[in-house]
C-alpha cells in the first residue's frame, strides 16, 4: 500500500493545463523528491494532494488521488488536511502567536491534546524533532519576527509536526533560508523517517541527492523520470534529468 | 546650465512647500478658533452644559446640551453594532473570493452607496417611514415620522455601511495569502481560520476600523435632518421617540440668528471636536500593529 | 470552490449580509426614482429651465440650484486640486521618517474630521475674510467681469460655499493622489535620477505617470463636493437666484432640500421637486464615482511592474 497514490492527474487553472497525466507513488515512511524546474507543477501537484488546491479560483482537478487511505479528491477536505502537514517555500509563522502558541495551536485543532501538560509535551517534542528547542526553549513566548528566518522555517516545520501527521509535504523548504539552516532542515527531515512520510519539492538536485529515497523529475507538468534515488542521479537516461543534474534548468 | 536647473528646483521647493503649509493652515485656524469660542463658552457655562437643557433664544443662560450629548450616544449606540456586523461580515464574504466578480460587485455597490449624498439617505428613510406608517397600522409607535433615535439609526447605518465595510475589507485583504494557506493546511475550518487567523493578524486594525465608524456615526448631520426629530426640551428616554444629536444641534444654532445659540453651538463643536480628537489620538498613538515578517 | 458541504454552508451563512447591502442601495434609487415622478410628469423639463421656489403657486424651477451645485464644486475641486498636488509632492518627496509620519497623520485627521465642525468655521470665519481679503477687492477691481459683477454683500455666495467645500475636501484628495504616487513602483524614480534629472524634474515625470490617479481623484472629489450639505448650507446664502456672478448667494440643491424639505409635505408637488432634483445629483455622483474608481483601476494594473 502507498501513502499516496496519483492516478492521471491533470489539473486546469483558468484554462492553462499545468498538470498533464501525472502519476507517481509515495511508498510509506520514504523520502520522496519532485525535482524539476519552476514553473513544472510542482507545487501544484503538492496542494492537489492536501486539497489546497480549493483555494485557487478557477482550478479544475481530474483524476484520482488517494491519500493516507483517502479518497482525497472526493474526501472531506478539512479532515483530510488534519493528517498531512506541510511547510511552505516561504517561512509562515502565525504572527500574532508566540513561538510556543504557533505550535500548539496544531496540536489543539487535531485534538491530539487534552491537558496543558499534553499540549505542553507535545509541542517540545515537535520543537526537538524540529532541531529547534534548543534554540528557543527560553523564548518560547517570543514572536516569531523575532526568530531568523532559518529558524522561522523550522518553527514551521514543528507546527506541522505537532498534528502527529502520517504525510508531510514540503515544498521548497530551504529555497529562501540560509546555508547553514538549510543543512540543519534536512537533518530534520531525513530523522522523521521512520514516523512519517515524506514528499519534498525541490529544484536543487543536491539536496535532492542528499536525502531522497524516490526521486519524480518534473518537467513541463509532466513526470519525465520516476524511480529509485540512485537510479536517477547515476543511471538515468533521460535528457531533461541530465540536464537538471548539470545545473543547465 | 547647471544652475539654472538647480535655481528651477529650488524655486519649484518653495513654492510647493509653501502651498503645503498653506493647506494645513486653514486647519489649525480652525482647531485654534473653535477652541477660543469653544472654551469660553464652557468655562462660563461650566460642568452644567453637560447636564441642562438648551437655552431659549433670548435667555442669558447659556444652558446645557444634555438632550445632544444623550441623543448622540443612543443614536450610536444603536446604530455602531449593526453597522459593524453588517459590513464585517460582508468584508468577510469577499475576501473569500480574493479576486472573482463577487468582490468586484460587493465593491462597486459599497462605492455607489458611499457616493449617495447623506441628506439623500434623510429623505428616503423619512419618506419610508410615512409610507409604512400610514399602510401598516399600529406601528407608528416604533416608526414615528416625526423623527426617533431609531429612524435616525436606520439612516446613520446606511451612511455608515460604506465606510466600515472599506475598512474592514482593506484590513483584511492585507493578510498575506500565505497564512490563510498555513491555516487551511492545518485542518482549519473555513471559520477558524477567518477568525483564529486573519482576523486575529489585523486584530488592532479591526479595532481601529470600529473607532473610525463610531466617529463618523457621531459627526453626520444630513441624515438625521429629518429623521432624528429634534427633540430639545429634555433628555430623551426611549429610542423610540424623538431626540437631539450633537451634530444636529450645532447645525441649526450656527444657522440661528441668535447670539446665545451661536455661542452654544460653539461650545458643542469644541466638544465634538475634543472627541473626535480623543478616537484619533488612540487610532494612532494607542495602536500597535502585529509586526508582520 | 465551493468542494464540500461545510463550504457551502458558509457561504450560505454569509450571503444574506451581502445581500443587504445591494438591498439597501437599490431601495434608495428606486424610492428617489419613484418620488420624483410625480413632479417629473406635472412640469416634464420646465423643471429645469427656470429658476423659482414658489410652492404656494406651485411654481417650482430648479436651474439655478443645480447650476450651483455644479459651480460650487468645480470651484471645491480647483482649490483642493491647487492644495493637494503640493501637499502630496511635499509628503512623498521632501518628508522623511517622524514628519512624514506626523504630517500624514495631519492630513488623515483633518479627512476624518467631521463636517459639521468645518460648517461652523466656514460660516463664522471664512467667510468674512473671504469678503473682506478677496471678494471685496476683486469686485472694486474687476467688476467688468461677470464673475465678480456682484457686490458682496454678506459674503455668504457660491465662491465662498466653493472654497469651502475645496479645503474640507483637500485631505480626500490628497490621501488618493498620494497612495497613487507612492505606489508607483520605485523602478521608474530611479529610472528619473539614473539620468540625473533633479528632484524637480523627476517629480514632474512621476506627477505625469500619476496623471490618470489625480484625474481619477479629481472626479471623486467632484462627485463628493456634489452631495456635501453641511458645509454649503451654512455658507451660500441659501437664496434662489441664477446670476453668472460668484459672490452672489444662490442654492445647492442639497442645501435647497435641507431648508425645504421639512415644509414640502404641505404642497403636492414640492417634495417630489426637490426628490428630483436629489434623483439628479445622486445618479451623476454614483455614475462619476464608478468611473474614476475604474480609471484608477486601470491605472493600477497599467503601472504594476
Amino acid at each position: 500500500m502507498y501513502a499516496v497514490e496519483v492516478n492521471n492527474v491533470n489539473v486546469y487553472i483558468e484554462g492553462h493545463h499545468i498538470l498533464k497525466d501525472v502519476s507517481l507513488k509515495v511508498p510509506y515512511n520514504t523520502v520522496f523528491v519532485i525535482m524539476g524546474p519552476s514553473g513544472s507543477g510542482k507545487t501544484t501537484l503538492l496542494r492537489v494532494i492536501n486539497r489546497l488546491i480549493d483555494l485557487v479560483d478557477g482550478a479544475r482537478v481530474e483524476g484520482e488521488v488517494k491519500v493516507l487511505g483517502y479518497n482525497a479528491l472526493r474526501a472531506d477536505p478539512y479532515e483530510l488536511r488534519r493528517n498531512i502537514g506541510m511547510v511552505f517555500q516561504v517561512p509562515n509563522p502565525f504572527p500574532h502567536l508566540t513561538v510556543y502558541e504557533n505550535v500548539a495551536i496544531a496540536a489543539r485543532i487535531n485534538g491530539a491534546a487534552k491537558t496543558k501538560s499534553e499540549l505542553y509535551s507535545i509541542v517540545k517534542w515537535a520543537l526537538e524533532k524540529a532541531m529547534l528547542w534548543d534554540e528557543v526553549k527560553s523564548r518560547l513566548n517570543d514572536y516569531p519576527h523575532k526568530l531568523s528566518g532559518g529558524q522561522r522555517q523550522r518553527l514551521c516545520l514543528a507546527r506541522a509536526l505537532a498534528m502527529k501527521p502520517k504525510l508531510l509535504l514540503l515544498d521548497e523548504p530551504t529555497a529562501n533560508i540560509d546555508p547553514i539552516n538549510a543543512r540543519k532542515l534536512e537533518e530534520a527531515i531525513v530523522s522523521l523517517k521512520d514516523e512519517v512520510t515524506i514528499l519534498m519539492v525541490t529544484h536543487n538536485p543536491h539536496q535532492a541527492a542528499r536525502v531522497a529515497d524516490y526521486v519524480a523529475v518534473m518537467y513541463d507538468g509532466r513526470i519525465v523520470e520516476l524511480g529509485p534515488a540512485n537510479h536517477v542521479f547515476l543511471r538515468s537516461s533521460t535528457e531533461i534529468t541530465q540536464k537538471l543534474l548539470r545545473g543547465e534548468l | 546650465m547647471y544652475n539654472w536647473r538647480r535655481i528651477r528646483d529650488n524655486l519649484f521647493k518653495i513654492i510647493v512647500l509653501s502651498l503645503a503649509v498653506l493647506a494645513l493652515t486653514p486647519l489649525f485656524h480652525l482647531i485654534v478658533v473653535v477652541f477660543i469660542n469653544g472654551l469660553s463658552t464652557l468655562l462660563e457655562a461650566g460642568w452644567n452644559f453637560f447636564v441642562d437643557l438648551p437655552p431659549t433664544p433670548l435667555s442669558q443662560r447659556l444652558g446645557g446640551v444634555a438632550p445632544s450629548l444623550v441623543g448622540t450616544f443612543l443614536l450610536t449606540l444603536t446604530s455602531l453594532p449593526v453597522t459593524i456586523a453588517l459590513s464585517l461580515f460582508t468584508a468577510i464574504l469577499v475576501t473569500e473570493f480574493p479576486k472573482s466578480r463577487v468582490s468586484l460587485v460587493v465593491d462597486t455597490i459599497a462605492k455607489s452607496l458611499a457616493s449617495v449624498p447623506t441628506i439623500a439617505v434623510s429623505m428616503v428613510v423619512f419618506s419610508l417611514a410615512i409610507t409604512i406608517v400610514n399602510s401598516v397600522p399600529g406601528i407608528r409607535v416604533y416608526l414615528s415620522p416625526a423623527g426617533s433615535a431609531l429612524l435616525g439609526s436606520f439612516a446613520l447605518i446606511i451612511v455608515a455601511l460604506p465606510f466600515s465595510y472599506t475598512y474592514f475589507s482593506t484590513f483584511l485583504r492585507s493578510v498575506p495569502f500565505t497564512y490563510k494557506e498555513a491555516a487551511y493546511s492545518l485542518g482549519m475550518s473555513r471559520w477558524a481560520v477567518i477568525m483564529r487567523v486573519v482576523i486575529q493578524v489585523v486584530k488592532k486594525s479591526m479595532l481601529v476600523a470600529v473607532l473610525m465608524t463610531m466617529a463618523r456615526i457621531m459627526g453626520e448631520t444630513a441624515a438625521l435632518l429629518f429623521t432624528a426629530g429634534r427633540y430639545r426640551s429634555g433628555v430623551p428616554t426611549s429610542i423610540l421617540g424623538p431626540v437631539d444629536a450633537i451634530p444636529l444641534l450645532i447645525f441649526d444654532y450656527i444657522l440661528s440668528p441668535f447670539e446665545v445659540w451661536h455661542r452654544v453651538a460653539w461650545g458643542v463643536t469644541l466638544i465634538l471636536l475634543l472627541f473626535y480628537m480623543l478616537i484619533f489620538f488612540i487610532v494612532k498613538i494607542g495602536v500597535k500593529e502585529v509586526k508582520l515578517t | 470552490m465551493i468542494k464540500s458541504k461545510r463550504d457551502k454552508l458558509f457561504f450560505l451563512s454569509l450571503t444574506p449580509f451581502a445581500i443587504s447591502l445591494l438591498s439597501i442601495l437599490l431601495l434608495l434609487v428606486y424610492v428617489l426614482f419613484l418620488k420624483s415622478i410625480e413632479s417629473l410628469s406635472a412640469y416634464g423639463l420646465a423643471l429645469f429651465t427656470k429658476t423659482i421656489w414658489d410652492p404656494e403657486n406651485g411654481v417650482y424651477g430648479v436651474l439655478g440650484p443645480i447650476l450651483g451645485t455644479i459651480v460650487t464644486s468645480l470651484i471645491s475641486i480647483t482649490t483642493s486640486l491647487v492644495f493637494s498636488i503640493p501637499l502630496t509632492i511635499t509628503i512623498a518627496e521632501y518628508l522623511k521618517g517622524y514628519l512624514k509620519k506626523i504630517v500624514s497623520s495631519i492630513v488623515e485627521f483633518m479627512g476624518g474630521l467631521p463636517t459639521i465642525v468645518y460648517a461652523v468655521w466656514a460660516s463664522r470665519y471664512l467667510v468674512p475674510l473671504l469678503k473682506s481679503y478677496v471678494m471685496d477687492p476683486l469686485h472694486a477691481s474687476l467688476s467688468f467681469i461677470p464673475l465678480f459683477s456682484c457686490r458682496p454683500t454678506t459674503g455668504y455666495s457660491i465662491f465662498a460655499a466653493g472654497i469651502a467645500l475645496g479645503i474640507s475636501t483637500v485631505p480626500y484628495v490628497t490621501s488618493i493622489v498620494l497612495e497613487a504616487y507612492e505606489n508607483i513602483p520605485v523602478i521608474y524614480r530611479e529610472a528619473c535620477y539614473g539620468v540625473g534629472s533633479t528632484k524637480y524634474e523627476a517629480i514632474k515625470i512621476l506627477l505625469s505617470l500619476s496623471r490618470p490617479a489625480i484625474v481619477a481623484a479629481v472626479i471623486l472629489g467632484f462627485a463628493r463636493s456634489l452631495g456635501e450639505t453641511t458645509i454649503v448650507v451654512v455658507t451660500i446664502g441659501n437664496s434662489m437666484t441664477l446670476t453668472p456672478c460668484l459672490f452672489a448667494p444662490s442654492y445647492t440643491v442639497s442645501a435647497l432640500v435641507a431648508s425645504q424639505f421639512a415644509n414640502a409635505f404641505l404642497y403636492r408637488y414640492a417634495e417630489s421637486v426637490l426628490y428630483v432634483s436629489m434623483l439628479i445629483t445622486t445618479l451623476f455622483s454614483i455614475l462619476l464615482s464608478l468611473y474614476a474608481s475604474k480609471l484608477i483601476i486601470e491605472w493600477r494594473s497599467r503601472i504594476v511592474v
